[in-house]
């Protein structure tokens, strides 16, 4: 489940029409939702507060053998429009399972505030700031994000920490989203790390929209109802002379796609020799798989996981089953809530991560456990129990 | 003062080390290139052993020993250990950081573990030791500044200068945690569990291993040291020095029980003995049986030196405090005079059973030169013994001191006493007429003989001094016996003491001629050299030296009396004499 924060900041992206998934970092979005999802360990309370479109709290305490806790406040200049109490928030907003990719949108057309200033249009760069201060380590977290242009995004990373090396990092990212491709550079002060990633769409070009309707694909992986993407990563630390390099291949489903949505990605690590592959499948409304491959060409390690997603909704009242009976099907159907999710997984290691998160009156409960089968004498690995309110 | 270091033995086991250098090396959290457990492949500690440099000897026995030490090391030592690691240096960059401002790379942080040996070579050290050694605690060691001058490791990924220079921080910050903390700890550990295992006195084998070592003496030392601490406080202290430890090697808590349930056996009519491995059980039922060993005659004094030697050791007080309590026993001791002796007759005798056991061998050595040397003839036995005991060295200096020996003897000294009790002893036993004769003739000046029949074989060989001593002299005297006891304690513990040996011969010749305590003193201070090659000995045996020098001064107003008495110095005459009264010792005598 998102944390408050991170909830308000992927509004702020979506209000401001920021693709997300038009990024290399997110090609295994999908994957990663279904698979490596967080479990809670130990007990975790969260108190967060929207109190205007654009400022949000919110307060941490977990205990985990020793109590420790986190303050963060959020400023945006964006004034946010979100679901942001506990009580009306969408779980299909806060938990994060099989993710569809919508068509590509030419950059020019995704919102863009604009303000009347002096008789002028100006487009507003909108900005958020963020900050955390974990208490008992005295870690504090910090967040800028800008909106430079329609299609540029800036975001700065810094985290302070007395035990770090130079007493804190700080991390700039700089990206590019201009639909058919995007790019991404980046430099943490951390031994200089400078990367750039690229991400390439075959196929549909949104910069020209008149070539979608009626072509017929240019070639066998222009798929009408689904996209192709490619792209690369380089890292590397003059400090260090060290770096690395992978590359990718995602295919997924469209909405326009008439079968089952499905999503497959081919991530390489040519220096390490990894391969990882990934297939995840949304079987029905409420049900999605995902399965994930590793291989080390150069160790012969490998590593397989599988994991499941179950969402549970919430029956209509019977009292309105007969109006809605009445209703033709080609109507805009009311989606019943969602009540809770279910998502588990296993690797062949004989490890089993549960987690289920769920709204229980103005609550958002998020139980896990971790199981190793392979542990007899402690199979129970770790469970946790998080607890979130928010108005 | 120098210290025998062995080295290679420490070369041969190496599987201990190696099984709790892999724990100690997987107890601390690894670092993250560090993927699973660290096996230690290989460990060869070298042929070159460290050099070590005494700065401060705090504490010096032989049962325990405080230094500090300055501690290089240039050695061919290597250790090979086996792990996986990670080998994506990104991997392990980011695994370190705070992933708020982590760049999150996509794949490019995927994880390639690779199977690691890394050798540790080329290894300098160079610090302060602290090394605290206790027959009871173990060895404590500990490095005063870390110890870690540069190594060598030499891995897989040499060619790789991220990863390269990673290990290297890496293993030396490792290594100097092991050295500062985990490596103290493993020593003590091994080192409890050796000594442990020797210490269990109940297991025979190990016990004889121990006590081959330990000379069975110790519990007649503390009696030589008290005689002389009636006589020299400090004469008796360094003597206490190998005194104290040995006793307590020798007698561990089980033996010392077993002692005791034997006596006990024999006090009453129960017929229960303990076994006891590599022991000859004599008939004798009476107290005199103690005797057997040189102490027999001694025993009484034996007695209550025991138990403050015990105490003492106990305490662990450094020798030279030892020496002074010793030599209050002493004189305690020499107050207590037959009546104590009666009592802790049963007690001795189980010392002097132990000592038997443990020191089978030695003895025998002695033995066998005693009796060669003293069948030849009085005068050359003491020379003869000497040899026999010590290198041609020492035998050289004892017969140069043995003359003065005689007239020093008084005075002088435990060294002599003890040379001449163990000389004495061995003779004794084969000489069982001569004992008797000695005893009846000591007898009448000692209360012990008359528990010591048994002994009889103690007194012998003191019974042909005694003859001699005690016509020459009046035997009534108190003086006398205490003389006779210090020579007769002496020699337990003296046994390995080469200086001895040059001592025994006065006694002999003190007979013949008791002239001057101080001819003594010079023939003391070869003989020690001759024995310790060691800095702190010599040192030892000097300082020894002067305080007999004084004491002999001191003593050689007395001298007059106690020549008398030294003259007759033969064990039966010298233990009864001391402490007790005329009228016991003819008693005793009789009774036998």
């Amino acid at each position: 489940m998102l944390e408050f924060m991170d909830y308000v900041q992927a509004a702020f992206h979506a209000q401001g029409g920021w693709n997300r998934d038009n990024s290399y970092s997110s090609l295994t979005t999908t994957a990663h939702n279904l698979l490596d999802f967080q479990i809670p360990h130990g007990l975790r309370m969260h108190i967060s507060s929207l109190s205007s479109p654009n400022f949000g709290t919110s307060y941490t305490v977990g205990s985990k053998g020793v109590v420790d806790g986190s303050l963060s406040f959020l400023y945006t200049s964006l004034g946010l429009s979100l679901p942001a109490r506990s009580r009306t928030a969408h779980l299909e907003g806060l938990v994060q399972g099989y993710r569809h990719l919508a068509a590509l949108r030419p950059p020019s057309q995704t919102n863009w505030t604009e303000v009347l200033r002096g008789g002028k249009t100006i487009r507003q760069k909108d900005s958020l700031l963020y900050g955390r201060l974990y208490l008992p380590t005295s870690t504090l977290e910090a967040l800028y994000l800008r909106r430079i242009s329609p299609n540029r995004l800036l975001r700065l990373n810094g985290v302070s920490d007395g035990s770090l090396p130079s007493g804190g990092s700080l991390l700039a990212l700089l990206q590019n989203d201009f639909g058919k491709y995007s790019t991404e550079y980046l430099y943490s002060t951390d031994s200089s790390l400078i990367g750039i990633r690229g991400l390439y769409n075959f196929g549909y070009d949104p910069r020209h929209p008149d070539t979608l309707s009626g072509r017929p694909p240019a070639h066998p992986w222009d798929h009408q109802g689904g996209r192709l993407s490619a792209g690369a990563e380089v890292y590397f630390s003059p400090i260090n002379k060290s770096g690395g390099v992978s590359t990718g291949l995602r295919f997924t489903t469209l909405p326009i796609h008439t079968g089952f949505p499905y999503t497959m990605t081919l991530t390489i690590n040519p220096l390490m020799g990894n391969l990882s592959s990934t297939y995840a499948v949304k079987a029905g409304r409420n049900l999605a798989f995902c399965s994930r491959f590793d291989f080390n060409v150069y160790s012969y390690e490998s590593d397989v996981m599988v994991g499941v997603e179950l969402w549970q909704r919430q029956q209509h009242a019977p009292e309105t089953a007969w109006a809605r009976r009445l209703l033709r099907p080609d109507w805009p159907q009311v989606e019943e809530e969602v009540n809770g999710v279910l998502k588990a997984r296993v690797d062949n290691h004989g490890k089993v991560g549960l987690l289920w998160e769920c709204k229980l009156k103005e609550l958002l409960v998020s139980l896990g456990a971790g199981v190793d089968l392979k542990k007899r004498e402690r199979m129970l690995g770790s469970v946790g129990l998080e607890v979130s309110y928010s108005s | 003062m120098a210290f025998n270091f062995n080295w290679s033995p420490l070369i041969a086991d190496t599987d201990r080390v190696r099984d709790m250098l892999t724990s100690s090396l997987n107890k601390s959290p690894k670092p993250p290139i560090i993927v699973d457990d660290i096996l230690v492949n290989e460990l060869n500690l070298g042929s070159t052993p460290p050099e070590l440099e005494i700065l401060e000897v705090g504490d010096l026995a032989e049962d325990r020993f405080r230094g500090i030490f300055k501690m290089s090391y240039t050695g061919d030592a290597y250790l090979t250990l086996k792990t996986r690691v990670q080998a994506n240096p990104l991997n392990t960059f980011l695994s370190t950081k705070p992933s708020f401002a982590s760049p999150q790379p996509l794949a490019a942080s995927s994880g390639l573990t690779i199977p690691l040996q890394i050798t540790l070579s080329d290894i300098r050290l160079s610090g302060f030791v602290i090394l605290v050694f206790s027959k009871q605690k173990g060895i404590t060691l500990v490095f005063r500044n870390d110890p870690l001058e540069s190594l060598k490791v030499s891995s897989t990924f040499d060619s790789i200068p991220f990863v390269r220079d990673y290990l290297q921080k890496t293993i030396e910050n490792q290594l100097r945690v092991l050295f500062m903390e985990d490596l103290p700890a493993i020593i003590h550990r091994l080192s409890l569990r050796m000594f442990n295992s020797e210490l269990q006195p109940a297991d025979d084998a190990e016990k004889d291993a121990t006590n081959d070592q330990v000379p069975i003496d110790p519990l007649a030392s503390p009696a030589l040291q008290a005689m002389d601490g009636s006589g020299d406080a400090f004469d008796a202290a360094p003597l206490s020095l190998d005194t104290p430890t040995e006793t307590y090697a020798s007698f561990s808590q089980k033996n010392l029980l077993r002692l005791a349930a034997l006596s006990e056996s024999q006090r009453t009519l129960s017929l229960f003995t303990p076994g006891m491995r590599d022991t000859v059980f004599r008939a004798w039922a009476s107290a005199a049986d103690r005797n057997e060993p040189s102490n027999g005659t001694h025993t009484p004094l034996h007695r209550p030196t025991l138990s403050r030697m015990q105490s003492t050791l106990g305490d662990q007080s450094a020798w030279s405090s030892s020496a002074p309590s010793q030599t209050s026993e002493a004189t305690s001791a020499a107050s207590r005079p037959s009546l104590a002796s009666a009592a802790t007759m049963p007690s001795t005798y189980t010392l002097g059973t132990n000592s038997s056991r443990t020191r089978p061998r030695k003895r025998k050595h002695r033995i066998v030169n005693l009796r060669k040397d003293k069948t030849p003839e009085d005068a050359t036995d003491g020379t003869s013994v000497s040899s026999g005991y010590n290198d041609s060295a020492s035998r050289s200096a004892g017969t140069s001191a043995e003359p003065s020996m005689a007239e020093t003897e008084p005075t002088t000294l435990p060294s002599y006493i003890s040379r001449e009790g163990e000389i004495s002893t061995p003779p004794r036993s084969p000489k069982k007429k001569v004992d008797f004769k000695a005893s009846s003739d000591g007898g009448q000046n000692h209360d012990r003989n008359a528990t010591i029949r048994a002994r009889p074989v103690t007194p012998r060989n003191t019974a042909v001094q005694l003859n001699v001593d005690n016509d020459p002299t009046p035997r009534a005297s108190m003086y006398l016996p205490e003389k006779q006891s210090q020579e007769q304690r002496p020699p337990l513990r003296r046994q390995p003491l080469p200086r001895m040996q040059t001592v025994p011969t006065p006694v002999h010749r003190a007979q013949l001629s008791r002239s001057t305590s101080e001819l003594s003193l010079r023939g003391m201070p070869p003989a020690f050299e001759s024995s310790t090659g060691g800095i702190l000995e010599q040192a030892w045996m000097m300082k020894m030296a002067s305080e007999i020098a004084r004491k002999v001064s001191e003593e050689k107003a007395k001298q007059g009396t106690w020549r008398l008495r030294g003259s007759g110095s033969s064990d039966d005459g010298l233990q009864v004499g001391g402490e007790a009264p005329p009228a016991y010792v003819s008693r005793d005598g009789f009774a036998l």
